[in-house]
């Protein structure tokens, strides 16, 4: 599967998902215009890739902020990877914050926490 | 022209720390050109990242609760409830102020009556929460989400989670059909 890479925008995230690497970011910051225009493709294209079934994946949150809709994307995000690595995939995920920004890593431990198979690491963000 | 009258505004927006003003219409395009000049603005001063970082997370909340539930368009007198019009643009004021420590953030709009008990119902739950209730209703807010876009729920627990106080909020009725639907969020 061809990777997908989408440029940062004033409102949204840098999307790096490379697929063949197994490796998958997003950076930047989140408050599209239209939540759902921007987050459905990269729902699509996680899906596919996941119905593979690769046998390992990394993604990166490398997020500086993001708005309550996109809060919604990101939980998504996260329950697909979720199942993804019930299913047998090993999956790590690490949510990188700037460590000034204590609401940011809060809600990373939030997210964090409702994963039951992923391997979720909280890391501080090199600013 | 009346260089007295726009003076005597200024005067007053100064009087009250109010350092950034937008009254007018309120579209997307409108959210993000503002917010640029505004991080630009908090950037410049010798604000930390926190704070900055919270005060443009409220204003993007304001701005979009009022986008997507203000009863009135900007261009028109068109006082129809947002589905029954077209398009995004909308009518509100917001203000950005300091006060001591304390950087304050104003929002006004115009809101259809019928929505007045839900919203007084929604914030009202939110002052009475603590941080830790506040974190476990966002989160089940957003699981409760059907849609990606939808809810003002899970803004306003956006703000309520950035401010330093609970969300203060006043409603003044403008007429049988319409209210004027003020919220203050503090940092």
């Amino acid at each position: 599967m061809d990777a997908l890479e989408i440029p940062a925008t004033t409102r949204t995230p840098q999307v790096s998902f490379d697929f063949p690497a197994h490796r998958l970011r997003l950076v930047g910051e989140s408050y599209p215009e239209d939540v759902t225009r921007f987050y459905h493709p990269l729902f699509d294209a996680l899906d596919a890739y996941l119905q593979d079934s690769p046998p390992h994946c990394r993604f990166d949150f490398e997020l500086i902020y993001f708005n309550s809709s996109s809060a919604k994307a990101i939980m998504l995000l996260m329950d697909k990877l979720d199942q993804a690595a019930l299913r047998g995939c090993q999956v790590d995920v690490y949510w990188f914050h700037d460590p000034e920004d204590d609401t940011m890593e809060e809600l990373g431990v939030d997210f964090g926490e409702d994963l039951r198979a992923v391997n979720f690491r909280l890391e501080r963000m090199v600013v | 022209m009346r260089a007295s009258k726009l003076n005597e505004l200024q005067s007053q927006l100064h009087s009250q720390g109010i350092t950034f003003a937008y009254c007018g219409c309120i579209t997307e395009n409108i959210l993000t050109g503002i917010g640029s000049a505004l991080k630009n603005k908090l950037e410049s001063e010798d604000v930390d990242t926190r704070t900055t970082r919270s005060i443009f997370a409220v204003f993007v909340e304001q701005m979009q609760n009022i986008i997507r539930y203000s009863a009135r368009q900007a261009s028109t007198e068109d006082k129809r409830p947002m589905k029954e019009s077209q398009g995004h643009s909308r009518y509100g004021i917001l203000t950005i102020g300091q006060v001591g420590d304390d950087f304050i953030i104003h929002s006004g709009n115009l809101i259809v009556a019928a929505d007045v008990p839900g919203i007084r119902a929604r914030l009202t739950d939110l002052q009475n929460k603590s941080p830790e209730e506040l974190k476990i209703a966002y989160k089940s807010q957003l699981r409760n989400l059907q849609e990606l876009e939808e809810g003002a729920g899970v803004g306003f627990m956006e703000i309520a989670r950035r401010t330093s106080r609970p969300i203060e909020f006043e409603f003044e009725e403008v007429d049988d059909e319409h209210t004027f639907f003020a919220i203050k969020a503090t940092i």
